[in-house]
């Protein structure tokens, strides 16, 4: 054993002393000689850039696709997907919010022009000749009829279908809460229909915004005839209620796409990636780049790491990752894109006490409050003075947010710009807190509890405001924050279980009608949960929705942001800004705040 | 005959287990509300309106003991339900993730086991030598890794700083493009196996170069266990009697060693190591989650954090199986390695 260990010894010391002598050795190399003629300095030509996967664009987030079909498309991640595969009538124009363009139309119709007619109450869009589906077919009036149909027929659950009822037929689905069908065939076969080589909306009530409804995903046109021949409705009243509301995955473009757009879908697969090809007989003419791979990657590092090794092109960065996106050599960045998105804090006026724990003991009496507790407006209003709404966009975006003053947020029509916002102010917060409920609130102070969802740093962020703010004041003030499951977080709101909630709203389509009805009436999706009902501001609302004089629809959204102010049902604490991240050999980007973001790969050029 | 018997005893008891275990979700199930379940299907707070909707088409307001009896119909009926953490049927699921965890745990598995066993003799043999030692701080060291951070470290170095020398995913855009194309038969769904059956070399390098990172990653976590029984159980085997009797009777060390005491000492082994294998093919979350590798604990991961009961269930199933069957394979194991050990 002994003579193993001394040769063991032995072999490293020969490596070492190896080691040793060519390091020595390379150290006692003599100095170059100087040349004796001045070198001739040749001009090099920097090497070309390397540019990975030149006619593919990769791009990764963390979204899951539910289905595209894009009828039932409405979350985010599917409808990027979608949106690449389909045209619609009309579409806004690059990065307008405003001006619309023909698509598959030839006109964009106008009361000008004569294809807006009834005083709004009928559309009339020409189909252009020529353009072809993926499948080579032509599109016709008559697919332009049964995509519609299409949609209002099948009407899935968590679809988008209600953005194509309301202007139509005046209601928001085909079904009550039961799920009983409440909708007559025949109204949505006479909403739309051909007439030669036109195809004539006929809308309920004037409705202003629905040529920006046009413009989205989900007045996608369908090739009618693969339809069919693949199992969908067949265009007819018979049977017509058994494609209502098909299961999950059951739906004809679930996993299949025939449309008109620049890509053709390739491969879909669920929960990993889906592959796009150009569609070479794209009617606009083809797409610059060949192929499309949108990835699913969760983890930050992991996504990080692929795309500054260019094997992506272009990736999805949460804000609190940004700082450290900037400076890194290859990538470029686009910065301050408003989005119109915006979060805001609601008050409940009317809390469900059943079982609900987070009110505490449900009375007035320093250990929990009443269900009527936010009824009174100095309460409200003292909430809305404790948050410190610089440090929030600081803390909560870093700085990359507003603070919008209502719900109508900067880039909508019609926005009053001259709203003021309730600032923070410990000593304004006071004064209402002594105020409220003829002084009890003061005197016996209150508990109560508010909730976020888990991972929502955001919310868990303006929650913690709150309630150090809110403490601060009286020491009677008991504010207890819960962090639940998003499911629980929802089931509380819409069981009217939440004190105060903080929740936000993303835009279907640019128009303050989009962001006041769920936030300011009484059966919108916010108000409803709040229990805030002011008939005025009803009124106002389904007015401006049926209103097309520009003037008018201005004085009545003017109105109810005011009236927000002056209500208060809640307030406004962000209106985000988004950043791009794109690889430096990608190039054509524009930003265009309803288009889902970075995702609309026909922008897009690949090289340097 | 009696080894037949106890084969189906075995397997009969399966049945039993993922009863047990079914009813036990679907108990447990009971404890979330209605809405709360079809928050599932909800990813958007504009989807919410339809709840009551989802609530009714899946029957979530009923007894407990009638979704239990609904699910099971549906089960002999070849239907496990809607994945609503990838937008897919779970059996669909399960089919498309499989392979992809099969085909870690196939590369995975036999290295840690035969390293570790390995390794283990070598400490026993060398016990209290340097090499002992040295092995001994390397698994406790192992062992106490933490998956994430140790895979986030290894990605940075091979695949950052070694500029993509072994990247993460189960393949590169071009070889997923090729394996997906009418060109290449999908015979078994696992990359590197197939690449070998359709004759494409260059697809078998590039599933290997994706698989070298999450391999080492499992291998240096998990191959202390294997080591650390090894070594005592080969130390408990050294001390025996039949080892000093071959001993005495002039066998040489090497052999004594193989042929007596390794063999022996392999029973405990060949328990966990069976354990070892069920484990990955259960699902390595951590591991597939950061080298994007989409297999069945990353989707069963998810699955339980967004209540797709569906998907829990159809991993309870697999489990069960899968740990039944794993036993009853370790309990075959036995009776070969020691004669001693009758079945039935």
């Amino acid at each position: 054993m002994k003579k193993k260990i001394f040769i063991t010894v032995l072999c490293f010391m020969f490596l070492f002393s190896m080691f040793s002598f060519l390091y020595a050795g390379k150290g006692a190399e003599p100095p170059p000689e100087p040349p004796e003629k001045p070198p001739v300095i040749k001009k090099v030509e920097p090497p070309a850039k390397k540019i990975k996967n030149p006619d593919t664009i990769i791009s990764a987030g963390y979204g899951t696709i539910q289905s595209l079909d894009p009828h039932r498309a409405y979350d985010t991640a599917s409808g990027e997907i979608v949106m690449n595969m389909y045209d619609a009538l009309v579409e806004f124009e690059g990065p307008s919010t405003e001006k619309v363009i023909p698509m598959l139309a030839e006109k964009v119709p106008s009361e000008k022009n004569g294809l807006i007619r009834d005083g709004g109450r009928t559309y009339i869009f020409t189909i252009r000749k020529g353009i072809k589906f993926h499948n080579g077919a032509e599109v016709t009036p008559e697919d332009v009829e049964y995509s519609f149909e299409r949609g209002m027929v099948t009407d899935q659950d968590g679809g988008p279908m209600w953005m194509i009822f309301e202007p139509l037929l005046g209601v928001g689905g085909s079904r009550d809460k039961d799920g009983n069908i409440t909708v007559d065939f025949k109204d949505i076969d006479n909403a739309v229909e051909v007439d030669g080589q036109n195809v004539v909306f006929h809308l309920k009530d004037p409705y202003p915004p629905f040529l920006a409804i046009l413009t989205q995903r989900w007045s996608a046109v369908v090739n009618k005839e693969y339809m069919i021949a693949n199992g969908a409705w067949d265009g007819t009243e018979a049977n017509w209620k058994k494609y209502n509301n098909p299961a999950p995955g059951t739906e004809t473009l679930y996993n299949k796409a025939m449309g008109t757009g620049p890509y053709k879908l390739d491969r879909w697969e669920p929960g990993v990636q889906v592959s796009l090809t150009r569609f070479d007989g794209y009617f606009r003419g083809p797409a610059d780049v060949k192929n499309v791979v949108v990835k699913k990657v969760e983890e930050w590092t992991t996504r990080k790491l692929m795309f500054t090794a260019g094997d992506i092109d272009i990736v999805y960065v949460d804000s609190m990752h940004w700082p450290e996106m900037e400076n890194l050599e290859g990538v470029k960045i686009y910065k301050d894109l408003p989005t119109l998105a915006n979060a805001a804090v609601f008050y409940n006026f009317d809390i469900n006490p059943e079982g609900n724990r987070a009110v505490w003991s449900g009375n007035l009496d320093g250990e929990g409050i009443p269900a009527d507790f936010f009824q009174d407006i100095n309460i409200r209003k003292a909430f809305a003075h404790c948050i410190d709404h610089d440090t929030y966009i600081k803390d909560a975006f870093l700085g990359y947010a507003a603070t919008p003053a209502h719900p109508i947020v900067e880039g909508l029509p019609y926005r009053d710009p001259n709203v003021p916002i309730r600032k923070y102010d410990l000593g304004k917060a006071k004064e209402y807190f002594m105020k409220a409920w003829g002084g009890e609130v003061w005197e016996k102070g209150f508990k109560l509890t508010i909730m976020y969802n888990t991972g929502n740093e955001k919310r868990e962020i303006a929650c913690q405001m709150i309630e150090e703010n809110v403490e601060s004041l009286n020491p009677k003030f008991q504010i207890d924050i819960q962090n639940v499951d998003w499911g629980i977080y929802l089931n509380n709101m819409v069981q009217k279980k939440c004190p105060l909630f903080v929740i936000g709203w993303v835009a279907d389509y640019p128009d303050p009608h989009n962001f006041v009805y769920p936030y300011q009436h009484s059966e919108g999706t916010f108000a409803e949960w709040q229990s805030y009902h002011n008939p005025e501001v009803d009124s106002l609302i389904e007015d401006g929705i049926r209103t097309v004089d520009p003037a008018k629809r201005k004085d009545i959204y003017y109105k109810l942001a005011g009236l927000y102010y002056e209500d208060i049902p809640g307030f406004q604490i962000s209106q985000a800004l988004d950043r791009i991240h794109v690889r430096d050999w990608l190039s054509g980007y524009y930003w265009n705040p309803v288009r889902d973001d970075q995702m609309y790969f026909y922008m897009y050029k690949k090289g340097y | 005959m009696n080894f037949l018997n106890y084969i189906i005893r075995r397997l009969l008891l399966l049945i039993v287990v993922l009863i047990g275990v079914t009813v036990v979700i679907f108990i447990l199930m009971a404890l979330f509300s209605p809405a709360q379940r079809a928050s599932a299907f909800i990813t958007d707070i504009k989807q919410f309106g339809d709840i009551d909707s989802i609530i009714r088409t899946y029957g979530l307001d009923k007894p407990v003991y009638i979704q239990y009896f609904n699910w099971l119909k549906q089960i002999f009926q070849g239907n496990f339900g809607w994945s609503t953490t990838v937008s897919r049927p779970v059996i669909d699921a399960f089919k498309f993730f499989f392979p992809n965890t099969l085909e870690l745990a196939l590369f995975s598995a036999p290295i840690i086991i035969l390293v570790g066993i390995w390794i283990g003799s070598l400490s026993a043999v060398h016990r209290d030598k340097p090499v002992d030692h040295f092995t001994r701080v390397l698994a406790i060291v192992g062992w106490s890794l933490p998956t994430f951070w140790f895979g986030l470290i290894l990605l940075m170095i091979f695949y950052g700083y070694f500029q993509g020398l072994f990247p993460p995913e189960a393949l590169g855009y071009k070889a997923h493009t090729f394996v997906n194309s009418a060109e290449f038969v999908r015979y078994t769904r696992i990359n590197s196996i197939d690449a070998l059956l359709n004759g494409e070399l260059w697809i078998f390098v590039d599933a290997i170069r994706h698989l070298v990172l999450p391999v080492i990653t499992l291998t240096v976590v998990q191959i202390a266990l294997v080591m650390r029984i090894m070594r005592s159980s080969m130390l408990e085997a050294m001390g025996k009697g039949y080892v000093l009797t071959a001993r005495a009777k002039g066998a040489a060390w090497k052999t004594v060693i193989k042929k007596h005491a390794r063999r022996n000492a392999l029973i405990p082994v060949v328990t966990v190591s069976g354990w070892l294998f069920a484990l990955m093919m259960a699902g390595v979350v951590i591991t597939e989650t950061i080298f994007n590798r989409k297999g069945l604990g990353w989707w069963w991961a998810r699955a339980a954090t967004q209540l797709d009961i569906p998907s829990v269930l159809m991993a309870v199933l697999f489990n069960g199986i899968l740990f039944v069957v794993t036993n009853l394979i370790v309990d075959i194991l036995y009776a070969y390695i020691d004669p001693r050990v009758r079945l039935g």
